[in-house]
């Protein structure tokens, strides 16, 4: 019963939160997140499971109870970890408690309700990386919209608005896009009788649907497979779904922006893991190619987006499309170290965007601007804040011993020699020169920001920041390295959990 | 003595340690992080000459470990077993003598910069402190690494390095932009490199330098099989990955066409260009090469190239730094002329030649750049050669080292620049008489002694001789203890290092004096030049005009004679009270040179005039095509339902009617369907 | 005397055709209640017709609630149209279209 105490207790905390007065909030809001972090970063010592959650593996922290009987289906409350999820689940705990405590400054106005609606987030991202019934996981996947759509419209920047309903549509109309395509599915396959994932996944793995609607069964399920790629492709984002992301990062409050571009891209990707690329492996193989081609153009399109932005957040916001299109080619590769790799990244680049946007939020709030042409040598003022926007910098650029290395490194590694996508070693290559106009471009925002003579266009007088602004950025600064240095901390339980995938059709 | 290799780790971990204390402390620390950072270069040194005494003493003659495990998990590709990537030490001939020259340089720089950085109250020391202590770990990890991964990945760590030092004066406009410049350029070269132990890693499964499970023998056994990798034959596949790894190697020595950095990062510290720019990172790229000789010499292609690429470089560069006015510059432009000496002689096949250039480069550059920045503090930050002038008299300490430091560079006899260099070209030669393509790169580097003669006297005689040409040069800035030791103890050095290998004295007596070569041919078994030569075959047997004798003496002869021409040319024009610069008499050439042959414009114009028109081509089609898609289905929907929202006027009659209408619709298609009116 | 089932459906036909041409051309919101109200009783007809018909009761019993809503509906639609009156000054249909668009 850990994870229904884990949810309960954020959404508890999200109700208390919610009615207690704006003086506190903060305070408070952040003390409560520490107890799911806490509780999270238990059951990551306590982990016990083994395998894959959908494929027969030991689940760590199962529970399951029937909840609905609709007609002969069943829905039931079924939620559990293994390998590929709890890192997830820490990463989300932990990372809004720091998302909370870098919050304190910016934030001045209807506070309680501001980190309600945070805590209300964080709950509902641990179910959805925990949840393994597709009803309950679908619920708290499309809650998460809500509060994020508030944080924006409410919080956000001066066209908040029309960068709020832009994700809520965007998103929402793709979540409809992936719930029909599932549910059809879940229609074709005759024997299977509830939502619960691992009997929908042993079921497609065990022959697939019988057809539906019209459709016989491999069509059915390459329709499926197309139709679910779709709906998270909007999530993760790739090109060319991912003109909502810039939009709301620049117009999200600093907080929102650390959570949406460090976990809510996430659960495209989890999503895409554990839906197309566990239940589908004939269709990964048949859509290999194309999937891979949108992976690099995502990376280099992505890119090269970033390299002509001169917004800060913007910079950061489009190399978050060029960050996901390797997680993309790490799933497609279909090799331990490229799926093990591209988890891995999931986890990494949510620490590392999450730090770069607290690093960009720091220098917003004391000079009230983000274009890199309003500013210069900010390292003159705030040396410490800038250090860590540098290291935050250079772990983006996959810099060695910081997480951001080995995630890339595994994904190229196992996408060079992957046996189910042709042409693998070209797609790899290709991807890698990212690696290069990531470095362009973020150097070259660095230098006209952070160096040169201190200038400064708008009218404010910069000093150090505060500590509660740079203390979230130095744990997760240390959380980088530490993984940077020993990936195998994680990356041990990410491959045990992702081994079963690939027996089904890697050739790993 | 095998016991001392316990302690091998340490010698990065120390510095690594001043690192942590300078970032954490130095603020508060009396000399704001220097002590600590000498201290513990000092106790990297003193563990690297006792890995020099276990090397020697101990019974395999080397020490290889794995320390922990970075990642291990299933390979897939052509090797269908697990894959480990580690963290490992080896330490052999070659890492022990490696580590010691970085760790010595860095402990001289360290020693400079209490004069050169704390003496002249700059603000920001403990950052440089922990920029320094940065790098000598991630360097001295970088060359006991033993694997390619761990390898590469201090390779980049360096470069970080590089790029905060160089950037150390960061609040003018100049410094980062080099510093950028300086990790790009180099980045573009890790890119290839990346790659490359990336397809060798998938290739053999394995990183490791020496050993059975090597990489190298494995790619050994794999031309001996005969078999295809990737589609490719195992030699020609051997020679892409090699030649993959090289863009690492050419980014990070400066060499063609990468080399455009190195001048700029000259807008660091002059220290940090002794240690970083001249004697140890730009090291690590040709360091790389000797690490992991037997791949390349399994590809005689890939070595003809590394060859070519070098003579070429090293004329190249050396052209440039005739007519520079800037001092550092003209050490900058040495400095990847001499890289290009070192590949070419690794090319060839001469890899004792190419190290011990390595070795005696090391001691000589970085002699000159703190000779250089003992000049600056002299010139109270005075870089221009023609604002200097009779320093001679004022300065000896610093003029003969000086003097030292430049006798070795242009390679006059019997100064250590001489007998590595005259080794090089003499390696060349030898293979040159088989192959066209290396007696080209042989000519070409032949031809860079007479410049390297030439600018190098030049900068000797504009900055040290004549009369004072400005009010400093008069009456110089003095220089301390903490600036002579560093210069004395390189100075020696540069003088004596050349005992370490007297190849030509060994070959016309037939006297058993080539230390160097036979350190090198102890080690690890298959990664030492032992293997190495056995792999490189005949033609050092065949390849003399004449007797091996009179080969030596042509080589030697003919270097010496071009030195000396070029030093003598330099003489003539610049040794006078009242030098003028001569640069009128290269005609139009002058211009193309002193542009660099605008190799930065076409650079720069690939960054700035392609990339960045094309990123912002990209921004406006995603601006317009793709987010205009996005917006315009919102758009159409909104104006769609702005028209049809007309339908409701707000008279009930209308509804009525539509109701009506509707339903009467609805009964004719019902209808029409279920064939009533049939 | 046994009136076939034909003559009620024309009656309630004829009815209903009469109050829909009401509701298309009049403009008087008494005269739109007044249509209605014929409609509605042209379905109570043929309920009631059906019902006798059928020899069913339920028709009959149906046809007892419909008035009893019809009269309800006119207690409501009066209430309207006086309030309509009040607001317009006129019980002219076409004039309130506030609640367009």
């Amino acid at each position: 019963m850990m994870i229904e105490a884990l949810l309960a207790v954020t959404l508890v905390g999200a109700l208390v939160t919610f009615v207690a007065p704006n003086r506190i909030a903060g305070k408070l809001a952040f003390g409560i997140s520490l107890i799911p972090a806490a509780l999270s970063l238990w059951m990551f010592t306590a982990f016990d499971g083994s395998g894959n959650a959908l494929l027969d593996g030991e689940l760590a922290f199962e529970s399951q109870f029937e909840w609905i009987q609709l007609g002969d289906y069943t829905i039931s409350w079924l939620v559990g970890l293994d390998g590929i999820s709890l890192p997830l689940v820490v990463l989300t705990t932990v990372l809004t408690s720091l998302a909370i405590m870098s919050s304190w400054t910016p934030i001045d106005e209807r506070e309680s309700q501001f980190y309600g609606l945070v805590l209300f987030i964080e709950a509902n991202l641990i179910g959805v990386f925990t949840a393994l019934d597709f009803f309950v996981w679908f619920i708290f996947w499309e809650a998460v919209l809500i509060p994020m759509y508030l944080l924006i419209g409410v919080w956000g920047g001066p066209r908040r608005k029309y960068a709020a309903i832009k994700f809520f549509v965007y998103t929402n109309v793709a979540s409809l896009l992936m719930f029909g395509a599932f549910i059809t599915l879940v229609f074709g396959l005759g024997d299977v009788t509830s939502f619960a994932l691992p009997e929908v996944a042993t079921a497609m793995l065990e022959g697939g649907p019988d057809g539906f609607a019209g459709l016989g069964g491999s069509a059915l399920a390459s329709v499926v497979f197309v139709a679910m790629f779709l709906g998270f492709a909007v999530k993760v984002p790739v090109v060319p779904f991912h003109t909502w992301l810039p939009d709301a990062h620049v117009e999200a409050p600093t907080p929102a922006s650390v959570l949406l571009a460090g976990v809510l891209l996430k659960m495209g990707t989890y999503a895409l893991l554990r839906f197309n690329f566990t239940m589908f492996p004939e269709q990964v193989e048949a859509y290999a190619i194309p999937i891979a081609a949108i992976a690099v153009i995502s990376v280099i399109y992505g890119a090269m987006l970033a390299l002509a932005q001169t917004d800060l957040k913007r910079i950061v916001a489009y190399s978050s499309v060029s960050s996901m299109g390797y997680v993309i080619l790490g799933l497609v590769a279909y090799t331990q170290f490229g799926v093990g790799g591209a988890t891995f990244q999931m986890v990494s680049h949510g620490l590392i965007s999450g730090l770069m946007f607290m690093a960009v939020g720091v220098i917003y709030n004391a000079t009230h601007t983000r274009m890199v042409t309003d500013m210069s040598g900010m390292a003159d003022r705030m040396p410490v804040a800038v250090g860590i926007l540098v290291a935050g910098a250079f772990g983006y650029m996959g810099l060695p011993l910081m997480s951001g290395f080995f995630g890339e490194f595994a994904i190229f590694f196992g996408a060079f020699g992957s046996g189910l996508l042709a042409y693998s070693q070209l797609f790899t290559s290709l991807a890698m020169f990212g690696i290069v106009i990531v470095a362009g471009y973020l150097l070259f925002a660095l230098q006209r920001t952070v160096f040169g003579p201190y200038h400064l266009e708008t009218d404010y007088d910069v000093g150090r920041a505060p500590l509660h602004d740079v203390a979230p950025m130095f744990v997760l600064l240390g959380i980088i390295i530490a993984l940077g240095v020993a990936p195998e901390l994680i990356f041990d339980m990410i491959t045990d959990a992702v081994d079963p995938i690939l027996e089904n059709g890697g050739d790993a | 003595m095998e016991g001392l290799f316990d302690y091998a780790p340490a010698i990065a971990l120390f510095p690594l340690a001043a690192f942590v204390i300078a970032l954490a402390f130095g603020p508060k620390l009396p000399k704001k992080g220097a002590i600590p950072g000498i201290v513990a270069t000092a106790g990297s040194l003193a563990l690297s000459l006792a890995m020099v005494a276990a090397v020697v003493g101990g019974e395999e003659g080397y020490y290889h470990t794995t320390l922990f495990t970075w990642a291990a998990g299933d390979a897939a590709g052509e090797v269908g077993e697990g894959i480990e990537f580690t963290f490992g030490i080896l330490i052999d001939p070659l890492a022990a003598l490696m580590l010691v020259i970085v760790s010595l340089i860095a402990f001289l720089v360290h020693v400079f910069s209490l004069e050169y950085m704390n003496a002249e109250g700059e603000t920001g020391l403990p950052r440089y402190y922990a920029g320094l202590g940065l790098f000598t770990f991630s360097m001295l990890a970088f060359v006991y690494a033993d694997n390619l991964l761990m390898a590469f990945m201090f390779f980049e760590l360096v470069g970080l390095c590089s790029f905060l030092l160089i950037g150390f004066w960061f609040r003018t406009r100049s410094a980062p932009s080099a510093a950028k410049k300086a990790f790009l350029v180099t980045r573009f070269g890790d890119y290839f490199f990346l790659i490359g132990v990336v397809a060798i890693a998938a290739t053999f499964g394995t990183l490791q330098f020496a050993g059975d499970d090597s990489f190298v023998a494995a790619a050994e056994a794999a031309i001996d099989d005969g078999g295809q990798l990737f589609g490719f034959d195992a030699e020609t596949w051997v020679t892409i990955t090699g030649l993959l790894v090289l863009g690492g190697v050419i980014g990070k020595s400066a060499q063609f066409p990468l080399h455009t950095w190195l001048p700029d990062a000259m807008e660091g510290p002059t220290t940090v260009s002794a240690l970083i720019h001249a004697a140890t990172m730009v090291a690590a790229g040709v360091y790389l090469i000797a690490r992991m000789f037997g791949y390349y010499a399994l590809s005689p292609t890939a070595l003809a190239i590394i060859a070519f690429v070098g003579g070429f470089t090293a004329l190249f560069a050396a052209t440039m730094g005739v007519v520079k006015d800037d001092i550092k510059q003209v050490l900058a432009y040495s400095t990847i002329s001499q890289y290009g000496y070192m590949m070419l002689g690794l090319g060839v096949g001469g890899y004792v030649a190419g190290v011990f250039h390595l070795m005696n480069h090391a001691f000589f550059k970085a002699l000159l750049f703190l000779g250089a920045g003992a000049v600056i503090i002299l010139m109270h930050h005075e870089q221009d050669m023609w604002k200097m002038g009779g320093l001679k008299n004022k300065a000896p300490v610093t003029y003969y080292t000086f003097l030292a430091g430049a006798l070795a560079l242009a390679g006059i006899i019997p100064f250590s620049g001489f007998w590595s260099k005259d080794e090089i070209l003499y390696d060349a030669l030898i293979v040159g008489t088989e192959e066209p393509l290396i007696m080209a790169a042989y000519a070409m580097g032949l031809l860079a002694v007479f410049f390297t003669g030439f600018y190098t006297f030049r900068m000797v005689f504009l900055t040290f001789h004549g009369k004072p040409r400005s009010d400093v040069a008069e009456d110089p800035h003095p220089v301390g203890w903490a600036v002579k030791f560093p210069l004395i103890a390189l100075g020696v050095l540069a003088v004596i290092a050349g005992v370490a290998n007297l190849a030509p004295v060994a070959k016309l007596t037939g006297l058993e004096i080539e230390f160097l070569n036979e350190w090198l041919s102890g080690g690890a078994e298959g990664a030492n030049y032992a293997a190495y030569t056995d792999a490189l075959a005949a033609v050092y047997d065949t390849g003399f005009i004449g007797t091996e004798s009179t080969t030596v003496l042509i080589a030697a002869g003919l270097s010496l004679l071009l030195a000396f021409s070029g030093a003598g040319l330099a003489w003539k024009l610049y040794n006078v009270p009242e030098p003028v610069a001569h640069k009128e008499r290269l005609g139009s050439v002058r211009e193309t040179i002193e542009s660099n042959y605008y190799q930065d414009e076409y650079q720069v114009w690939l960054a700035e005039g392609l990339t960045l028109p094309l990123a912002r081509a990209a921004d406006r089609f995603d601006q317009t095509v793709i987010d205009g898609t996005v917006n315009g289905v919102s758009s159409v929907s909104l104006f769609g339902s702005d028209r049809i929202k007309r339908i409701q006027t707000g008279i009930v009659t209308n509804y009525a009617a539509l109701i009506v209408t509707g339903f009467i619709a609805l009964v004719i298609v019902l209808g029409v369907l279920g064939g009533w009116f049939l | 005397m046994n009136v076939p089932i034909e003559y009620f459906v024309l009656l309630s036909m004829a009815l209903f055709s009469i109050g829909l041409f009401g509701i298309l051309t009049r403009r008087n919101a008494l005269m739109f209640l007044m249509s209605v109200e014929i409609m509605v009783n042209a379905a109570n007809i043929n309920l009631i017709a059906f019902a006798l018909y059928h020899g069913n009761l339920t028709g009959q019993v149906f046809a007892l609630f419909v008035m009893a809503l019809a009269a309800a509906e006119v207690a409501i639609g009066l209430g309207i149209i006086l309030v309509l009156y009040r607001n317009f000054r006129d019980v002219d249909v076409t004039v309130p279209t506030t609640m367009r668009w």
